[in-house]
């Protein structure tokens, strides 16, 4: 296998382009035009090099990569649009990834993009019979997770809006992210309950958005920025006895994201405790600290203990989501996976300013979408 | 007032009618007659071993709640029923766990481990005029004083 390096990455800013409330109005092409045109000038190629492109997003219709590509100029190049949930844009990447590194193409484009309604996503992910039961409503499978959590290792709804809190605190920083004011744990506490457990504040706010990506082989890496290397881009399904919507009491598999993690240490010949950033799947305030467990930074209940020690914040020992996750930047479905590769780019080459992780070598990132999938990706400086 | 509707199951295969000849309500399932796993709904092929045996059987009434929440906001576009509602998961002494709706959306009423038994009762009603029928599940204790009375 070739190495595959990361040439450029791209954003729009995070937030609501539908026109209501004083938002602007944008179409997702439009938001993929300006990713993509980041990430290009970022990468210092020419338009008519890019040799394929892979575009992510969930609920953009048909056509979603060529729509954004013909904003700039089509140019014959296959373009693969990826569905898959949350995790689109993570494994589009793995493609253009496996692209390369087989030896396929030497440059590819990477694009994620999403427009998402207000209110609760409406969510096809499910049967039919179940949609029309009220399964298919993500705060609720992942109140359910957090009621579990909580009984057995004791978190605490105070531990949980923590994490919102050290999320809205980076986000402060993030310049592409959708909030960027800090909140208190009142607050968190204290906001409307959305399914109980989980209050407004500990769910992360639908947003539009779109981030693109550039990966290239070394021969055509000739970008005076850091080079930041694709170390394992790993994408798994679950095992049958542990999916969402019911299953099995005798059979438990391991979890997605610990099979996920096994394999992307595998990959890259590192450990939990050689990388130096995580930008970990947050949809919801417990997510984190349950996703921070389940990639082996810390035993099953830990984790919770560890965040209020200050262990995930920017100057702890592991920071996590420096970008300030979903709960801050917001979660364009399609686009949330490459924004956490860009965000572990910019801190690799040094370039996250005030945010700055001093000396981060390594990073990971980590999503879970519908099906359940989960998908890691381990970048090195 | 008579009820004109006409009573349809969110999905057929999922259970018993209640009210045949006064039987008791039922979730129909699947048992692996290869591999011995139980499976709600019943598939074709088992999902653990993929072997094509597979026997409807009945599952137990009665259960436990594994995990639960109150769903207090809207859903769009496809559920239709009251808000706020009860949702959770509830093990069942074959071995399955089943996602389900609770007749409680009262959240101090829904506890990890506590008994509840299956009902069947309205959804909605649907586009067409007609009223959707599901499996539900119910706390025994729901309307005993205290949370652990009644037992």
């Amino acid at each position: 296998m070739r190495e595959v390096i990361v040439a450029g990455v791209g954003m729009c800013r995070f937030g609501r382009y539908d026109g209501e409330r004083e938002h602007p109005y944008k179409t997702f092409y439009e938001l993929g035009r300006e990713a993509v045109m980041n990430a290009w000038k970022d990468a210092g190629i020419k338009w008519k090099d890019v040799q394929a492109g892979f575009c992510g997003s969930c609920y953009q219709g048909v056509g979603s990569g060529h729509k954004v590509l013909a904003e700039i100029g089509l140019t014959g190049i296959p373009i693969i649009n990826v569905e898959n949930g949350c995790s689109s844009s993570s494994s589009a990447f793995r493609l253009a990834y496996q692209s390369i590194a087989t030896g396929l193409y030497d440059i590819c484009l990477v694009v994620g993009v999403e427009k998402v309604p207000r209110g609760f996503i409406a969510s096809t992910g499910w049967p039919e019979w179940q949609m029309k039961m009220g399964f298919n409503v993500q705060p609720a499978a992942y109140a359910m997770e957090t009621v579990r959590y909580m009984e057995e290792y004791g978190a605490t709804l105070e531990q949980f809006a923590k994490v919102t809190v050290k999320n809205r605190k980076n986000g402060v920083l993030f310049p592409y992210g959708y909030f960027r004011q800090e909140v208190s744990i009142e607050e968190v506490l204290n906001s409307r309950m959305v399914s109980k457990p989980l209050t407004l504040l500990m769910c992360c706010p639908n947003a539009d958005g779109a981030v693109a990506v550039i990966l290239v082989s070394r021969k055509k890496f000739r970008s005076k920025k850091k080079k930041v290397t694709v170390a394992a881009a790993v994408l798994v399904s679950s095992l049958y006895g542990v999916e969402r919507g019911g299953g099995s009491v005798k059979i438990q598999n391991a979890d997605r994201t610990r099979i996920a993690a096994k394999q992307a240490y595998e990959a890259s010949g590192c450990g939990p405790e050689d990388i130096d950033l995580f930008e970990l799947y947050d949809p919801m305030a417990p997510i984190e600290l349950i996703s921070i467990e389940r990639v082996g930074i810390c035993k099953p209940g830990e984790a919770g203990h560890l965040l209020e020690e200050g262990v995930f914040d920017r100057g702890g020992r592991f920071p996590v989501n420096t970008s300030g996750g979903l709960l801050s930047r917001g979660h364009p479905l399609g686009a949330t996976g490459l924004a956490q590769i860009a965000e572990v780019v910019w801190q690799l080459r040094g370039e996250a300013g005030s945010r700055s992780i001093p000396g981060a070598r390594v990073g990971m990132c980590h999503t879970m979408g519908a099906g359940p999938n989960c998908a890691i990706t381990i970048l090195k400086a | 007032m008579v009820n004109n509707k006409r009573k349809i199951p969110v999905r057929e295969g999922l259970f018993t009618a209640s009210s045949s000849a006064g039987g008791k309500p039922r979730l129909l399932g699947g048992k692996c007659l290869s591999c011995g796993e139980v499976i709600f709904p019943k598939l074709e092929i088992c999902p653990n071993c993929q072997e094509e045996k597979i026997r409807e059987i009945t599952l137990s009434r009665r259960g436990k709640i594994y995990s639960h929440t109150v769903v207090m906001q809207q859903p769009r576009p496809y559920y239709k029923g009251p808000v706020p509602y009860g949702l959770g998961y509830v093990e069942l002494p074959e071995g399955v766990r089943i996602e389900t709706l609770f007749t409680e959306c009262d959240p101090e009423t829904l506890e990890i481990g506590e008994e509840v038994e299956l009902i069947i009762d309205k959804l909605y009603d649907d586009d067409q005029g007609n009223e959707l029928i599901t499996y539900k599940f119910k706390p025994i204790n729901a309307y005993a004083s205290g949370k652990n009375g009644g037992k």
